[in-house]
């Protein structure tokens, strides 16, 4: 048991979520138990309005759940206050939001710069680390440009960069590749994927993209607002909602 | 993280530019209208400006410079008697119907100033000699006035004139020629009229009516005797109440006759009222402008904020960064509205039409209300992105 405990990165149990007014009840999660290991790179999948974005919010301390317990690097989330939360996002998260949520009067180098100065890293420190992975996500020659400037599946890396860049201990992606071709998205995983090989890290990907399982370790699947499965390999997959 | 507030600001500059036009427009709003009121209010005071003298004695009933009591003539020689007091001269103000050429009345302002020290003559001729005043029916107008009154006029060939009235024109007071010898530059007066001037005694003859043709005397304190502390001699030795010329509206003393007449306005006539709610109307627009657009601004970019919350960032950083936004903006807002309000009021100055007076108080005044507005604005955002759900940002 204590090895176990010592593998785990982000453990949820007999989480509850919903949303709207009681008699006008929307339930998103529903006595959902989720775990990821160190070192691991999990995907989340299930049909659209399963509650697997709802999930993402849960353990990245975005929402509180009415029930249950979130417990992430051997940190209990529930009973934080917002300010603790908002650290042990800044310390320990990295968003790629399903859709980007880039700052469009920023350029790409400066969009990609944020978490760094957001940890109070020095301008020019933080320039040149976001140059360098902008370079390793294919966009060398855009870093000055507006993100409006460029191609969904562009921006799509941006957000990749700007969650990469401050190497976070987990890293939460909602539906990363959804915007990339086949190639990109396979090169943009694998950068992911090298990210997660440490026992500090942890990511967890949300995905419809069966193309990218191949990088999963483990792949839950979701249905209802729970999770119905867990399993190893990508083709013992329900695939039919796919 | 400031240096990315201040990119998010220019990085839009259409945004940008919105901003700052309401911001610029509202702080020349605000800047200009209270310029024009001050601007009126102090045409109340023009004689203290057009004739110059440290210290003014008035009869003691008198409360402001447009409402001259006479005095007697002897009251000269006691003021003259005064220890601290150089010299005291007459001066005759009064409002007079004078006949043009083409046969019409103008009123005017008829100053009567002492022929031997000159005491009370306009700072600057633009045409002919002061001394010249001591030939015989003699006046000098001002440059407005000679304008006015040149449209009054007849031309050589008997057609109404459309020049001004010039050196050598003449027009009649009570039936007794004025010939100009002089055009000088004056302010403009609330009371309107050109001012028209003259000597002391030919100022009695052009009043023929009046009994009594003292309005005031202009006082000279001796060397290294301080205005107001000469004032105070006067009026305990005279029974007459005396005056200190001060016309800087933010630092008049308590005896300054500007002061009074002021305030005298102020309490005693609709005026403020009227402008004031021009100038109250200019500050309610003002500051809804400049509101509107800071709001729509922060509205713009809430979802960017839930995005930085939601990264991390606290909102105690968050806050300074909306700060940071909001008073550059307002700063440069104000910088453009200041400066247009400046080069409006260089203009109106020029033209002498509508009054302005653009005190550094205005500007200070303006420059705290953009100010504010953006604080108000910031801390209205600051609420906002407090209030909105990290866990948004999530969402599609
Ligand atoms: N803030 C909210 N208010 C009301 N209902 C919500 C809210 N967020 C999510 N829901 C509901 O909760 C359920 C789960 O939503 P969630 O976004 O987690 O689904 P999802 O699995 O991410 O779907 P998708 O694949 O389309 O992104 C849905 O029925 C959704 O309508
Ligand atoms: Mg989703």
């Amino acid at each position: 048991m204590s090895h176990l405990a010592h593998t785990v990165a982000v453990r949820a149990t007999g989480v509850d979520m919903f949303f709207g007014t009681p008699d006008n009840q929307v339930v998103a999660l529903k006595q959902a138990d989720f775990e990821a290991r160190r070192g691991e790179l999990i995907m989340l999948v299930g049909p659209s309005g399963c509650g697997k974005t709802t999930l993402l919010s849960v353990i990245a301390g975005t929402l509180t759940p009415q029930a249950g317990t979130v417990e992430v690097f051997g940190q209990r989330l529930d009973g934080l206050g917002q300010e603790a939360l908002t650290t042990f996002r800044r310390k320990n998260l990295g968003f790629v939001f399903q859709s980007f949520n880039l700052i469009p009067t920023l350029t790409v180098v400066e969009n990609v710069m944020v978490p760094l100065l957001i940890q109070g890293r020095p301008y020019d420190e933080a320039r040149e680390r976001s140059l360098a992975l902008i370079e390793k996500v294919g966009l060398k020659g855009r870093e000055e440009g507006r993100p409006n400037a460029l191609s969904g599946g562009q921006q799509q890396r941006v957000a990749i960069a700007r969650a990469l860049v401050h190497e976070p201990p987990l890293l939460i992606c909602d539906e990363p590749t959804s915007a990339l071709d086949k190639d990109t998205g396979a090169h943009i995983m694998q950068l992911v994927r090298d990210l997660s090989r440490s026992p500090e890290r942890c990511v967890v990907v949300v995905t419809h993209d069966h193309r990218i399982f191949r990088f999963a370790d483990r792949i839950a699947e979701m249905e209802d607002g729970r999770i119905s499965r867990v399993v190893d390999d990508p083709k013992l997959l329900d695939t039919s909602h796919l | 993280m400031y240096r990315l507030a201040l990119n998010m600001l220019f990085g839009d500059r259409a945004k940008l530019a919105m901003l700052l036009c309401g911001l610029a427009f509202s702080a020349l709003l605000m800047a200009q209208q209270s310029s024009v009121f001050f601007g009126i209010m102090s045409w109340t005071y023009t004689p203290m400006v057009n004739i110059r003298a440290q210290v003014w004695v008035s009869d003691p009933m008198v409360e402001q410079v447009n409402d001259a009591k006479p005095l007697r003539d002897t009251d000269l020689g006691r003021v003259r008697s005064v220890d601290g007091v150089a010299w005291a001269a007459p001066l005759h103000t009064s409002f007079v119907q004078a006949r043009m050429q083409d046969g019409n009345f103008k009123l005017i302002t008829l100053v009567g100033i002492d022929a031997d020290t000159f005491a009370g003559a306009p700072a600057v001729l633009t045409q002919g000699r002061i001394e010249d005043l001591r030939l015989p029916d003699t006046v000098i107008v001002d440059e407005w006035g000679a304008s006015l009154m040149g449209r009054m006029g007849v031309g050589p060939d008997g057609k109404p004139r459309s020049t001004p009235l010039k050196v050598g024109d003449t027009f009649e007071i009570n039936d007794i020629q004025a010939r100009i010898v002089g055009i000088c530059k004056v302010r403009r007066a609330f009371t309107g009229g050109p001012f028209v001037y003259t000597t002391y005694d030919r100022a009695k003859g052009y009043t023929l009516g009046a009994r009594r043709t003292l309005s005031f005397m202009l006082v000279e304190p001796q060397k290294g005797v301080a205005p107001a502390e000469l004032c105070g001699r006067i009026e305990r030795d005279t029974g007459l109440k005396a005056w200190t010329s001060d016309t800087v509206i933010w630092n008049w003393g308590e005896r300054s006759l500007a002061r009074n007449t002021f305030w005298w306005f102020w309490t005693n006539t609709g005026i403020p009222f009227s402008f004031g709610t021009a100038v109250l109307l200019g500050l309610f627009v003002g500051i809804a402008i400049s509101g509107q657009t800071f709001y729509s601004f922060v509205l713009e970019n809430l979802k960017y904020f839930a995005a930085i919350k939601a990264m991390g960032a606290g909102m105690g950083v968050i806050a300074r960064m909306l700060f940071v936004q909001a008073f550059t903006a307002g700063l440069i807002g104000f910088g453009l509205g200041a400066g247009m309000a400046q080069a409006i009021g260089r203009v109106m100055i020029e033209k002498g039409m509508p009054p302005f007076v653009m005190f550094p108080q205005i500007l200070w005044a303006t420059f705290a209300l953009v100010l504010g507005i953006s604080f108000v604005s910031a801390v209205i955002g600051i609420i906002k992105v407090s209030r909105v759900d990290a866990a948004s940002v999530f969402r599609g």
